[in-house]
């Protein structure tokens, strides 16, 4: 017994499966999510275009993994309260709000949840956050993070190339890299790398496609 | 063990024919090997529609008494006998209302609409899924055979006494071939003027 | 849903756990598509409903209608796509009648995923949402746990794999109304051919901006069942009868005839 057990039974029969390579990271300027885009129900790949990069709000995003039916409504729901917050109190929320919100209901319904969610937001004040929430729903406030079931393949490569105060270039280019590494690696990832980078000017999406970014780790 | 359909056995058929429906069901009830009754009627009338039901006897009589009390509610508020097609939506809606612990049954239905004086006939499965066909219907413990049957012998525009001979033949010969069901038949032809009822000579083995 | 009843649930709870099998409910086995092309967007499906390895019904719809403007295809257990269906069409109606606005498909698509997911994937149905609303034409899928999906071209279903093949191999942009609905009926045959759960016929449903959309109910047929070469109508009298009654369903009306007791004023 290594006292390590992943319980393979917790997605219900047929559900949707976001096997995942999702990240996001800190720059100078603001902050970057990606993300891949393959969904699976079992060993078929239900969408290859699949978009994990949900706007909660105008500079809120959030990269989902884990269930997808889950990981959409926790979604829904926040983007709801954010938006009343918005309208109630006639400013945007800033990211700490938005992932607290996030880690409420996954700490809460914890046991009927499979959702391990990325919270990237930018606000005036910060500069921009990065806040990862795990599958028992704690969170944790970070420079960058990865999560999903590609990301045990990057944890290395992310901990050596990741540097604070990276120019939006270079903080591109290590993302991509990350992410190509992963799909590279992880079979229930793949398709196109999905980006949205978020700074004062607003949210900013990219798209990579295979061709190109196959090359960077052939 | 078997599924709680098959308990008690039984089977049912419907046709459509030229201005006619018949509709047929078999006379047995068990519990499993052992026969219990042989006038176990599974047509049930309400006005001028036709549900025949197999499955769990319990649920059977339960459900024909559940109808039965939402007909004469329907006729009493609508002050009109119910048609065909809507007592097919009840029987659906009914059904539904049960998804998570449903009734063990196979429900089929047939009738002409007093309006248009059009034959109608439809089955179910146990939660209420409505399985609109232009020619036959089976349901029970006998129904793959009755699909055999059915599949071989009917035939588009049969008359009134046509339709008699095929579904009486039919259900008869399905019959024989299952051991849940049998110890007697009874058919319903069905036409706008008169519903004729038959008691079929059956083998009682 | 309000009012389902769980009043047999222990029962049958009881009953599975003593070693009675659960029974089978109809599954729509199924093969359905839905595509986008300029202006519009199409959904085709199959028409055999399965229960088990039995074929139910050779020519089921599974093509439904949840407003004039928004259609979908359903997929998986035959009652609960029917009843899902018919549910969010009525609060579909409601909501447009409050709003006084046409429907939304991503209302609609709202609507489904909530209502699924709150049933935890219980309420087995995959449904291909489509139409056209005052944003353009829109195509969405919904699985029954509640996750939804958008695409130009999509499949659901158990003959999903052989239709996906179809559209992966042959799809492109920019199509025309003709050249999608070429497309699905070749993606909807090839479940049909190549998958056990799909069969029968085409049906298919066009939704075009600015137009009503039309239901091709049997668009293609390529399993008309052959003329049988011989009957086999039985003589009358060859099955033996014990008894008869008769119902009298003619009914009998006193119509009284004019004469002279009816005369109103002499």
């Amino acid at each position: 017994m290594n006292g390590i057990s992943v319980d393979v039974n917790h997605l219900k029969k047929g559900e949707v499966n976001l096997g995942t390579s999702i990240m996001a990271c800190k720059f100078d300027g603001g902050v970057i999510l990606g993300a891949d885009s393959r969904t699976t129900t079992g060993s078929f790949i239900a969408n290859r275009v699949t978009d994990k990069l949900t706007q909660v709000h105008e500079k809120i995003w959030c990269c989902r993994s884990g269930s997808a039916a889950d990981t959409q409504a926790v979604a829904d729901i926040v983007h709801y309260h954010l938006q009343a917050y918005s309208a109630q109190n006639d400013r945007d929320p800033s990211a700490k709000v938005a992932a607290s919100l996030f880690q409420e209901l996954c700490y809460s319904n914890k046991d009927s949840l499979s959702a391990g969610i990325i919270v990237a937001g930018f606000d005036e004040m910060t500069g921009g956050e990065v806040y990862s929430i795990p599958l028992g729903g704690s969170l944790h406030k970070q420079e960058y993070a990865i999560a999903g079931s590609g990301s045990t393949y990057i944890y290395g490569f992310c901990n050596t190339h990741f540097k604070s105060n990276m120019s939006e270039d270079e903080v591109i280019q290590f993302v991509k890299t990350a992410l190509a590494e992963a799909i590279k690696w992880d079979g229930s990832s793949g398709g196109v790398i999905r980006m949205v980078v978020l700074t004062k000017e607003g949210p900013r999406r990219l798209i990579f496609y295979p061709d190109e970014y196959e090359k960077i780790c052939n | 063990m078997s599924n709680p359909q098959e308990i008690n056995g039984g089977a049912a058929v419907a046709m459509v024919g030229k201005d006619c429906v018949a509709i047929a069901c078999d006379l047995r009830m068990g519990s499993s090997a052992l026969g219990v009754s042989n006038d176990f009627e599974k047509i049930f009338n309400y006005g001028n529609v036709y549900l025949g039901l197999t499955g769990l006897a319990t649920d059977v009589l339960t459900l024909s008494d559940v109808f039965k009390f939402k007909t004469n509610l329907y006729k009493m508020r609508e002050e009109r006998a119910i048609e065909p097609q809507t007592f097919a939506n009840l029987v659906s809606s009914t059904l539904y209302e049960k998804r998570f612990g449903p009734y063990f049954v196979g429900p089929i239905v047939a009738g002409i609409n007093s309006v248009d004086n059009k034959p109608f006939i439809c089955g179910f499965d146990l939660i209420g899924c409505i399985d609109f066909a232009k020619d036959f219907i089976v349901s029970g413990t006998a129904s793959d055979q009755l699909y055999g049957m059915c599949e071989s012998l009917w035939e588009p525009g049969l008359e009134a006494d046509d339709l008699f001979e095929t579904i009486s033949q039919a259900l008869l010969n399905g019959l024989d071939r299952d051991a849940l069901s049998g110890w007697g038949a009874v058919v319903y032809i069905i036409t706008k003027e008169k519903v004729v009822k038959r008691l079929l000579k059956t083998r009682q083995d | 849903m309000p009012g389902l009843s769980f009043e047999n649930y222990q029962r049958n709870q009881h009953l599975a756990t003593s070693g009675f099998a659960v029974p089978k409910t109809t599954s729509t086995g199924t093969t359905i598509v839905g595509c986008k092309f300029d202006g519009g967007v199409v959904i085709a499906a199959d028409t055999r409903a399965t229960a088990g390895d039995i074929v139910a019904d050779k020519n089921c719809e599974k093509l439904h209608c949840i407003s004039s403007n928004i259609w979908c295809a359903g997929a998986g257990t035959a009652a609960d796509t029917e009843m899902v269906t018919q549910i969010i069409s009525s609060n579909i109606e409601l909501h447009s009648l409050s709003t006084g606005r046409q429907p939304r498909v991503v209302t609609c698509l709202t609507m489904l995923k909530q209502h699924l997911f709150k049933y935890q994937g219980h309420i087995g149905a995959y449904l291909i949402v489509a139409g056209v609303d005052p944003t353009g034409p829109q195509l969405m899928s919904i699985h029954a746990h509640g996750s939804t999906d958008i695409g130009y071209y999509l499949s659901l279903g158990s003959g999903s794999m052989a239709a996906m093949a179809v559209l992966e191999s042959k799809w492109k942009r920019e199509m025309n109304k003709e050249e999608a609905m070429a497309l699905c009926t070749e993606a909807i045959e090839s479940g049909i051919w190549n998958d056990l759960g799909s069969g029968s016929n085409v049906d298919m449903c066009v939704m075009e901006v600015g137009k009503d959309s039309v239901l091709h109910r049997n668009y293609r047929t390529p399993n008309v069942r052959a003329q049988k070469e011989r009957s086999y109508k039985f003589a009358r009298g060859t099955t033996g009868i014990l008894g008869q009654t008769v119902r009298n369903l003619v009914d009998v009306v006193e119509v009284p005839i004019a004469n002279e007791e009816m005369e109103v004023d002499s």
